[in-house]
């Protein structure tokens, strides 16, 4: 399947908003086809750009790519484009134009163990990774899920992280909110220090990471007192974008944009840049 | 060498317009810029090809102020991308001085390469010819040779010269070039002419090894001072034959509209501000640090040439008087502690 | 003007001396002898760079917005239109008298170093520099308003016959011809904002162009929305504009900003006056159009 609209690369084609699942309050998973299928393909880690048209656009990442049957986003109402992207209906034609970005080291990730750590809608970039790895379950090691939300209420994706991986073999599954709250009988505490906690062992694993810019940079400072080397640690970046192909100027880290060269760097490479995200 | 006399302008020019839009630098009342030819009008313009450049650059013959992109109707749930804008009309720019030019050559870089070809930059830019007018006497604040340009012998399609009463000296280097000199083939006299002696510049920066060193100033706090007067006014880079940051906006009434790009500035508060209100450069002095670290360093690292051509706009326009010139001094200075 | 240089320096230096400022804002020489620039002073070492000539024409109040958040104490060198400016700060809420040092000089008229910087660039025909800058042709108030130390000699305002000439002269055109004027003056403009950035009455925190939510006008330069943005900027400006002519001397494209200014100066001078913004600072004082009054005019309803 061709990349959609690679001469054009700032003109959408349109998709149809199949379904649409409320996830928490304040986040949504849009399901998106066209006739024939997915408009292009993506691999985990990549975004598209996702416009209601007369509105706006904004860069999401694909959180999976079901074959040749859907697209999925999962996006979180944050600011004009996305609160009205919140009232579209099933059956409305949404604009997409993408793949973009360098997408996640599944390749070269293969043989290890992995350690997934997310924070709130972090989890939707982590979670097309998540799935590729069940998908090619003999090619990786053993899996460690942890993530962790405001409230029990703003965890999403919950069949999958209550249900589903836990049962996957050699899979562990580790969530947590940042308040106790009634009826919450699991962990309550930050992400990192959540982490700290666990203390998985670095030989062998690959840790990724996504979420606020604070928890990030603070899972990364818990990770580095681990022992987890700069090659170790993978993380997805986000910034204000606008034209995804790395032409507008604005998502830059220094000399790298985060819509193109990014959005996924590991430490070595996120040490080189200035630290300004 | 082939000679236009300049009584003979204003007829090449109309040749040239008859089938293309031609740029031409203009005086127009009190602002200069690059205007077609067609709208000239000899109540509020003259032609100034013998001024040494305009305050308006030319960047916007490629890359427009206001670029309309594409066109939509809603029906129901339906949505439909009807009219999809690619400029195929033939353009002209006449007289780009070579500091322009490779302002152009940077937005080359910028739209043509890595990754993804901008359509709509590309269309006009394989439809554009370039006569380019030679600079032989720099003015106070030029410094185009010390950011690498040769303002003698600029990369286009034709080189024009002024030779002064004799007129200018054409010369034509491509095919797109020839093209024009056939337009004007009996406008044109052979004869043999001297070329001016390029004088010297009275403005001179060393730009040498500023990129490496400014790789170990990220959190120096030369950026602070620098900084303090700025405005965040934007001028600097609406005036910068360089600048290319863009915004996509969207105009709607009812069910149809169409998405359009535009002119942004590093330079204002909510350029990096995310919907969630996050801003990784919400001070004056991080945007300011952004804007110089790109033209000096992140351009150099990325398309090995600086996105600063020296053409002296900021210098002169800026209402708090910051010069790029006094940066690279202070930044050579600096003491890094390295 | 060089002994008020001295004093101004004595000043400086006594202030950031004693700590009762950390900050003096005053001019330093630029790259070139027709060049001043706005200077910030943090030490007494730093004093020496100041100058006080005929180019310090810029409005340091507006710099004063700078420091809005922070808690320094600022001193800062006034003209006459400059003083105004901080008058419509304190109106406005957005800085409080305690923090400020103001060191006023009566002024003689400035030149513009923008002009004499665009003459001598070559990418202009060169204008012929006027005796004193063209903001400071009809100038009302040389003498600063607000002040804590003044300096110079008192100034006289200067003649006002042709203060409003412009917008008579437009007032009696047609609605064709005023049409036609303001689209060839207004299609100019390339949204710069800098006018906006250069304004000490523009302080809002979110300024209405950059809200999204609603966007209430488009960033087009198409005629529409140049018109919009001037006419609300304009709006925004009535019965607050202090009359310093920052925005017209820093445009790029040299729109005549203080002619839309001056038509509703007249018009809230006539209307809701007599009335000069920013002249006398009162506690609780509101500009004419932020107030309701019984007598307010009514006759349009």
């Amino acid at each position: 399947m061709p990349n959609c609209n690679c001469e054009k690369p700032l003109v959408p084609c349109t998709v149809e908003v199949i379904d649409i699942v409320d996830e928490t309050p304040d986040i949504k998973s849009f399901y998106v086809k066209n006739e024939n299928g997915v408009p292009f393909d993506i691999k985990p880690g990549q975004c598209a750009m996702v416009s209601h048209i007369p509105v706006g656009e904004g860069m999401f990442s694909c959180t999976w790519q079901e074959e040749n049957e859907y697209l999925q986003f999962a996006i979180k109402r944050t600011g004009l484009l996305t609160d009205e992207l919140h009232t579209i209906e099933v059956g409305q034609k949404l604009g997409v134009r993408g793949p973009y970005g360098n997408g996640f080291p599944v390749d070269e990730c293969k043989g290890q163990d992995m350690l997934f750590i997310a924070g709130g809608i972090g989890l939707a970039p982590l979670r097309s990774f998540i799935k590729y790895c069940f998908k090619h379950r003999e090619d990786y090691g053993k899996i460690q899920i942890l993530y962790g939300s405001r409230s029990s209420a703003d965890l999403c994706f919950k069949e999958e992280l209550f249900d589903l991986w836990p049962k996957i073999k050699d899979t562990e599954v580790f969530v947590t909110i940042d308040n106790a709250e009634e009826g919450w009988d699991g962990h309550v505490g930050f992400v990192p220090s959540y982490l700290e906690e666990i203390n998985p062992n670095p030989a062998g694993k690959i840790a990724v990471t996504c979420g606020p810019p604070i928890m990030i940079k603070f899972v990364i400072k818990a990770l580095e007192k681990m022992g987890y080397s700069d090659e170790q640690v993978i993380t997805t970046l986000e910034m204000r974008m606008k034209c995804g192909i790395g032409k507008c100027g604005r998502c830059n880290i220094g000399s790298e944009f985060i819509c193109l060269d990014g959005p996924v760097f590991n430490l070595a490479q996120l040490k080189k840049l200035p630290p300004e995200w | 060498m082939k000679i236009l006399k300049k009584n003979q302008i204003e007829e090449a020019l109309n040749r040239m317009a008859d089938q293309a839009e031609v740029f031409v630098p203009l005086q127009r009342e009190t602002q200069t810029g690059f205007y077609p030819w067609k709208s000239y009008d000899n109540t509020t313009d003259t032609l100034v090809l013998d001024e040494l450049n305009v305050s308006l650059p030319p960047k916007q013959v490629v890359f427009p102020q206001t670029d309309k992109m594409y066109s939509f109707k809603q029906n129901g749930v339906e949505i439909d991308i009807d009219k999809i804008y690619e400029a195929i009309e033939p353009q002209v720019v006449f007289g780009i001085r070579a500091c322009d030019l490779q302002g152009i050559a940077c937005l080359d870089l910028v739209f043509l390469t890595k990754g993804y070809e901008d359509n709509f930059y590309k269309a006009r830019r394989d439809n554009l010819t370039i006569v380019a007018q030679a600079c032989y006497k720099p003015g106070k604040a030029c410094f185009c040779s010390s950011m690498g340009v040769d303002p003698v012998h600029p990369q286009a399609d034709v080189i024009i010269s002024d030779l002064g009463d004799e007129g200018y000296a054409w010369e034509d280097k491509t095919e797109k070039g020839q093209a024009l000199t056939e337009k004007i083939a009996n406008l044109l006299e052979e004869k043999e002419a001297k070329l001016p002696e390029p004088q010297d510049f009275t403005l001179k920066v060393e730009y040498d090894g500023v990129a490496e060193k400014l790789k170990e100033m990220f959190e120096h706090p030369i950026w602070e001072q620098l900084s303090e007067p700025c405005q965040t006014c934007g001028i600097c880079t609406y005036l910068c034959p360089t600048c290319h940051c863009f915004d996509i906006q969207v105009k709607t009434w009812g069910d149809e509209g169409y998405r359009f790009r535009c002119y942004d500035s590093c330079m204002y508060e909510e350029y990096t501000r995310e919907a969630g209100g996050g801003n990784p450069r919400g001070k004056v002095s991080e945007r300011f640090r952004n804007r110089f670290l790109h033209k000096l360093e992140f351009f150099q690292e990325r398309y090995g040439t600086p996105l600063c051509t020296g053409c002296g706009r900021c210098i002169i326009a800026c209402p708090t008087g910051i010069s790029i010139i006094k940066l690279i001094e202070k930044v050579k200075e600096a003491d890094t502690g390295a | 003007m060089k002994a008020i240089e001295n004093k101004i320096k004595e000043i400086a230096a006594r202030l950031l001396q004693s700590g009762e400022v950390n900050i003096f804002l005053a001019w330093e020489k630029g790259d070139y002898e027709y060049q001043s620039k706005p200077y910030f002073a943090r030490s007494v070492d730093e004093v020496d760079k100041i100058v006080f000539d005929q180019y310090c024409i810029h409005n340091l109040s507006n710099s004063l917005l700078k420091f809005r958040d922070s808690s320094d104490k600022i001193g800062l060198v006034v003209k006459g239109c400059d003083s105004r400016g901080i008058v419509r700060l304190l109106q406005d809420n957005q800085i409080e008298r305690s923090r400020l040092y103001i060191v006023g000089v009566a002024c003689p008229g400035m030149k513009d170093p923008l002009l004499a910087m665009k003459n001598n660039s070559g990418l202009f025909k060169p204008e012929t520099e006027p005796e004193v800058a063209a903001k400071c042709q009809t100038c009302r108030y040389p003498n600063p308003v607000i002040y804590d130390e003044l300096l110079g000699d008192e100034q006289t305002p200067r003649p006002q016959d042709t203060r409003y000439a412009q917008v008579d002269a437009i007032e009696q055109m047609t609605a064709d011809e005023r049409y036609k004027f303001f689209e060839d003056t207004l299609s100019k403009c390339i949204r710069c904002y800098a006018c906006r950035q250069a304004c000490v009455a523009c302080n809002c925190r979110l300024c209405i162009f950059d809200e999204m939510r609603p966007q209430w006008v488009g960033r087009e330069t198409s005629l529409s929305d140049n018109m919009m943005y001037h006419l609300v900027r304009a709006s925004h400006m009535a019965g607050r504009c202090i009359e310093c002519g920052e925005c017209e001397r820093v445009c790029p494209v040299n729109i005549p900003l203080m002619l839309i200014n001056r038509k509703l100066i007249k018009d809230v001078d006539k209307f809701f006056g007599p009335y000069d913004a920013g002249i006398k600072y009162e506690e609780g004082s509101k500009p004419p159009l932020s107030l309701y009054q019984e007598n307010d005019p009514d006759n349009f309803i």
